[in-house]
């Protein structure tokens, strides 16, 4: 072993802490980059299942052409075929509506659902129900329900059993394929799903399968189950791309985020080292044998701190499903994804590498006793130099640049946008590049939020001026420190931002959408008969009922067959919900309108302007009382007031009416709906929709992205602070000299302790500060970018929150530390060097 | 254990600080060494006394005790009658604050604050406001005059170590310690800081316990006391620079 490499190890062994410190800053690092990775898996897996009823035992599927029953057999046949399921449905009328009953094999992976009473059907003619099907269409088990097929034939089915769906729309029902080949009556089936054996040759068999239908007219499409899991997904929520996007934006943020921990702590490490390696270079040590010690050292530390790093994201990973499911959300598992765990340890691994040799580099170039000089003072220096202020600068009007170009390229509403992922690179890009500005410049921009925010502190005494002191004479570290904790808060800060945003759109979009729990009208524009209308009000079951008239050709302004309503405002307590870009709702008069934003864009239509509706040869001058962020109610162009839409000729019979449940709950839900199919009752025509389901599944979307981001939220505000502890701990470490110093001249231990949890309580002060700063106006920028026509939002409370939460952790990473340096005695810390 | 102990004295009356039988042993068993191994002294009131003895012979350790840095294994130490060895740390800082200063070898200045503010640094932990005719007496007798807005990285060895000596006088503490003051600063530095040692003993009736083992140093004293192997090893009074040498050259030959 080289003298080099032992005096590094006999240091290492003098102060374990120090490289327990770097080390822990690459774990970490590793562990959130790893973790990110595993939590994309986790999310895009459980947004695709979540969404998609495929379930992913399935490896190929066979639909879209002429498959038949005899199909199935022959599929399953094929070597290499461990098992098949069929799946198609029959619609039929009940007595209590519509029912449609669906194949499953009601067991294994296959299968979409799990029985939850009686038992799967075997038998023909036997059917197992869901829960909320069993509620709203009475269908007990053991009851025998008499459907109507297709044109007149009668069919007896008998509920043995009821099963939990994926996705519980109320009619639904499952039997054998026997059972659902009979209602059908045909020989067609929708699709086949097949589970391969393991480590089968999967392509293999696709191609004996699609061998299977050659030369058939109408021969079906093979897909591999992922493929059909995503376009289904694709299929059921647009914005689907978009949350993928942004959830790979996060793995690329983490990585940015872990190499910027991993500096900052090095940074600090850096002038301990330069000393010793000053040292070394005087005694007439080589640069290369300098070197290659240094290399080994760091290429161990990453190594060994990269492994552990990613062993416990992977643990941590596999551990969240089991502990969802016991909280009752169901998420996948993120599997091992080998490629990323090995690219992040070699990240590790490099990383570690290069900071522990840039100091080498730096020892080597300048003489040895200079060096010995200036590494006692680096960490006061003040200032930057010319060269350092003139890159920030460039890479700050870079930053600057490529977000004046994705804003000049933001879409209008409704315009079509498809450039989405190119325009997050570009907020991506900038946002890094406002980061390495940040790092560059952070402690010039110290200095002034330091000044403010420590005005308070100056007044409580020396101990407060002290830590002011503390962290402004020595810029460059409150600014390394301070950088962890603002790439956080940026980052928490932009999921709360775009998260508020993503809520509010929802909220928008359903209350314009799902204004009521039921909508009960006849089809387009006919009048709703006075007698259900009545029956409707004397029903206990419902409340809230608001009648309305619906049309559609009508004419706003320029805009040609738009469809408007009088739905009044004050009966429906949901549409006061409506976000209005201007106006409010509550403005709707006699003459006045709130329009649509799709509207008002086309016309540059605003508050307070006239416009011209025009129906049936009719027209009237109306004033703009509110412009909507989105449709105005009833997916209609313009919201109008009873009297206007009667101007325009519209006759006084409501068309539709909206409707509460009185009760809450499911039980609630299902008596209203009992009563309003009731009071609709031998009116074919009229249907009954139950928007309150519509609402739920936003929310469940809601809640799902929401959990996701949580999930994010929380791996960022760990890298924060565990950095913020790391680099706490380290200055510390490096600064024991001045603890014992400031104990000898006579400051109390608990002065001491006070002294430096303040001193780290500032440097969340500071990087929470300029995080806000960089993160709002960035989240605005990804939320535009993203192109969801979301509104841009300030949720203060949340941000105040984040902003004392992260305040106080970083104040609390900085307690152990500074505990620890209390109560060494003065003469040991005066000892250290 | 006996508590109450006689005051020790010298000949110019009680002194301001005095170690009783005081003992220091690091380490336990095989490696224990015995720092300090019964030492019995006391400094009197208004002198510069020294502290010397060969490298190891527990000057820093006896310093470390006697001004309440350290904690001692036996023994007593006095600071105006009070027993320091039976005090709670927070007694013990209060004491450091504002009964004692302190001079170090490698001036111990914190670098983030100026030579104005490093120099109330006591009294601002203390929450008193500095004697201004004090102050201004110190800056102009120390010359730093114009360097109070600077850094410590901004100023030369002995500069900083004059601001160290202004923060231990500032406070007008009963005694001053300083463990080889002029270790890291050239002669003509070095010297300046003796020569105002010993001025503010004489002119300010400082009392200033020094360790070094600089005969040269230890010339600018009243006294000089000896240590060596933990033990007191002689007195001088009004020391030169040959007497010194040569008690010191006996100690070497006794060993
Ligand atoms: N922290 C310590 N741990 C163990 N031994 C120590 C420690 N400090 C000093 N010593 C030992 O105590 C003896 C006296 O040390 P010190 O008071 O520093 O001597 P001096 O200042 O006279 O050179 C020496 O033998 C030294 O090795
Ligand atoms: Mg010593």
């Amino acid at each position: 072993m080289s003298v080099v490499l032992r005096t590094q190890l006999a240091g290492v062994g003098r102060r374990p802490a120090r490289l327990l410190l770097t080390g822990l800053a690459v774990l970490v690092a590793s562990f959130v980059v790893y973790a990110t990775v595993l939590a994309q898996q986790i999310t895009e897996r459980s947004v695709v299942g979540g969404l998609s009823g495929t379930p992913e035992a399935v490896d190929l599927v066979v639909q879209q052409g002429d498959v038949r029953f005899a199909d199935v057999t022959a599929v399953g046949r094929l070597p290499g075929v461990a098992e098949v399921a069929v799946r198609t449905e029959a619609y039929v009328q009940t007595p209590a509506g519509d029912l449609i009953v669906s194949t499953d094999p009601g067991s294994g992976p296959l299968s979409t659902v799990t029985l939850s009473q009686g038992r799967y059907p075997t038998a023909p003619g036997e059917i197992a129900v869901t829960p909320r099907t069993v509620e709203r269409m009475d269908l007990r088990l053991g009851a025998g329900v008499p459907v109507t097929v297709g044109e007149g034939g009668k069919q007896t089915l008998t509920v043995v059993g009821v099963v939990q769906p994926p996705a519980d729309a109320g009619s639904l029902a499952y039997g054998t394929p026997d059972t659902v080949g009979r209602l059908t009556g045909g020989d067609w089936v929708d699709r086949i799903d097949l589970r391969l054996d393991g480590g089968g040759d999967s392509s293999g068999v696709r191609q004996q399968v699609v061998d299977l239908f050659q030369g058939r007219e109408g021969a079906p499409e093979v897909t591999t189950g992922a493929q059909t899991r995503l376009a289904e997904a694709r299929a059921a929520a647009d914005e689907i791309d978009q949350l993928f996007i942004v959830v790979r934006v996060f793995v690329a943020v983490a990585v940015i985020a872990a190499g910027l921990i991993v500096a900052s702590t090095f940074r600090i490490v850096f002038a301990q080292r330069m000393r010793q390696l000053a040292l070394l270079r005087a005694v007439g040590a080589g640069r290369g044998a300098v070197s290659r010690a240094l290399a080994a050292e760091g290429a161990l530390t990453g190594l060994v701190a990269g492994l552990t790093g990613v062993l416990a994201a992977l643990a941590v990973g596999h551990l969240i499903p089991p502990v969802a499911s016991a909280f009752g959300s169901a998420l996948s598992g993120p599997g091992f994804p080998l490629l990323e765990a090995g690219l992040t340890v070699l990240l590790a691994v490099l990383i570690t590498v290069l900071a522990v040799l840039a100091p080498a580099l730096s020892a080597a170039r300048v003489a040895p006793l200079e060096a010995l000089r200036s590494a006692a003072t680096t960490g006061a220096r003040q200032g930057i130099g010319v060269l350092r202020t003139i890159t920030g600068l460039l890479f700050a009007a870079g930053a600057a640049g490529i977000a004046a170009l994705v804003w000049s390229r933001l879409p209008g509403p409704g315009e079509p946008y498809n450039s989405a992922e190119t325009m997050m690179l570009g907020v991506v890009a900038s946002g890094g590049l406002a980061f390495v500005a940040l790092i560059a410049l952070g402690p010039v921009l110290v200095r002034p939020v330091l000044a403010v925010a420590a005005w308070p502190l100056r007044r409580l005494g020396p101990v407060g001026r002290l830590a002011v002191g503390g962290v402004g004479g020595s810029a460059r570290r409150a600014a390394a420190v301070s950088v962890v904790v603002a790439l956080g808060v940026t980052l928490v800060t932009g999921v709360l931002v775009g998260g508020d945003s993503i809520r509010v759109l929802a909220t928008r979009e359903a209350a314009a959408a799902a204004p009521a729990d039921f909508e009960l009208r006849g089809p387009t524009g006919a009048a709703l008969p006075a007698a259900v209308t009545d029956r409707v009000r004397q029903s206990p079951d419902v409340t809230r009922i608001a009648t309305y008239r619906w049309t559609d050709g009508v004419s706003i302004g320029t805009m040609l067959d738009a469809a408007a309503t009088d739905v009044p405002v004050a009966d429906v307590p949901r549409l006061a919900e409506l976000d209005t870009v201007s106006g409010s709702v509550t403005g709707l008069a006699p003459g006045r309108a709130v329009i649509g934003q799709i509207v008002a864009e086309l016309d540059g239509l605003r508050t307070g302007d006239e416009v011209v509706v025009g129906r049936a040869g009719r027209q009237i001058r109306v004033t703009v009382a509110a412009v909507l962020g989105g449709q105005a109610p009833l997916h209609t162009g313009i919201l109008l007031d009873a009297a206007d839409l009667t101007r325009l000729g519209m006759p006084a019979a409501p068309t539709g009416l909206l409707a509460d449940a009185a009760a809450p709950g499911e039980d609630g839900r299902t008596a209203a709906l009992r009563s309003l199919r009731a009071a609709a009752a031998g009116q074919p025509d009229l249907a009954v929709a139950v928007l309150a389901d519509q609402y739920d599944q936003i929310n469940d979307a809601l809640a799902m992205v929401l959990a996701v981001a949580l999930a994010l939220i929380g791996l960022t505000v760990l890298i924060a602070v565990v950095g913020v502890g790391a680099t706490t701990a380290l200055s510390v470490v490096e600064r024991s000299r001045e603890s014992g110093l400031l104990r000898a001249v006579g400051m109390s231990r608990s002065g001491l302790h006070t002294m430096l949890t303040t001193e780290s309580a500032l440097y969340g002060v500071i990087g929470a500060v300029l995080g806000l700063l960089l993160g709002v106006p960035y989240a605005w920028l990804a939320v535009s970018a993203i192109g969801l026509d979301a509104p841009l939002t300030l949720p203060g409370f949340q941000l105040l929150a984040v902003f004392v939460v992260l305040v106080a952790l970083t104040a609390l990473a900085g307690v152990l530390p500074a505990r620890r340096a209390a109560r060494v005695s003065p003469v040991t810390a005066l000892g250290t060097d | 254990m006996q508590r109450q102990s006689a005051p020790v004295t010298d000949r110019n009356g009680p002194a301001a600080v005095a170690a009783v039988d005081l003992v220091k042993v690091y380490g336990a068993g095989d490696t224990a060494v015995r720092a300090l191994d019964g030492v019995s002294v006391g400094f009197e009131r208004g002198r510069f006394t020294a502290i010397m003895g060969p490298s190891g012979s527990g000057k820093s350790t006896l310093m470390h005790c006697l001004a309440g840095l350290d904690t001692a294994t036996s023994g007593q130490v006095l600071l105006g009658g009070t027993d320091l060895t039976q005090q709670p740390d927070r007694v013990l800082t209060k004491a450091r604050r504002e009964r004692i200063g302190f001079v170090f070898q490698s001036f111990n200045l914190l670098p983030q604050l100026t030579a104005s503010a490093n120099i109330t640094l006591p009294l601002d932990l203390a929450g008193r406001e500095p004697d201004p005719v004090l102050l201004d007496r110190l800056i102009t007798t120390l010359g730093l005059g114009g360097r109070l807005g600077h850094l410590p990285s901004e100023l030369s060895g002995g500069q900083q170590q004059r601001v160290a000596l202004a923060r231990a006088l500032v406070s007008r503490p009963e005694v001053v310690f300083a463990d080889e003051p002029t270790g890291n600063l050239d002669s003509r530095s070095g010297a300046e800081v003796l020569a105002l040692l010993r001025d503010s003993a004489r002119d300010l009736g400082q009392t200033i316990v020094m360790v070094t083992h600089d005969p040269g140093a230890a010339a600018y004293a009243d006294r000089v006391v000896m240590l060596a192997d933990g033990r007191l090893a002689g007195e001088i009074h009004q020391p030169d620079i040959t007497s010194v040498t040569e008690a010191l050259q006996s100690l070497a030959v006794n060993r």
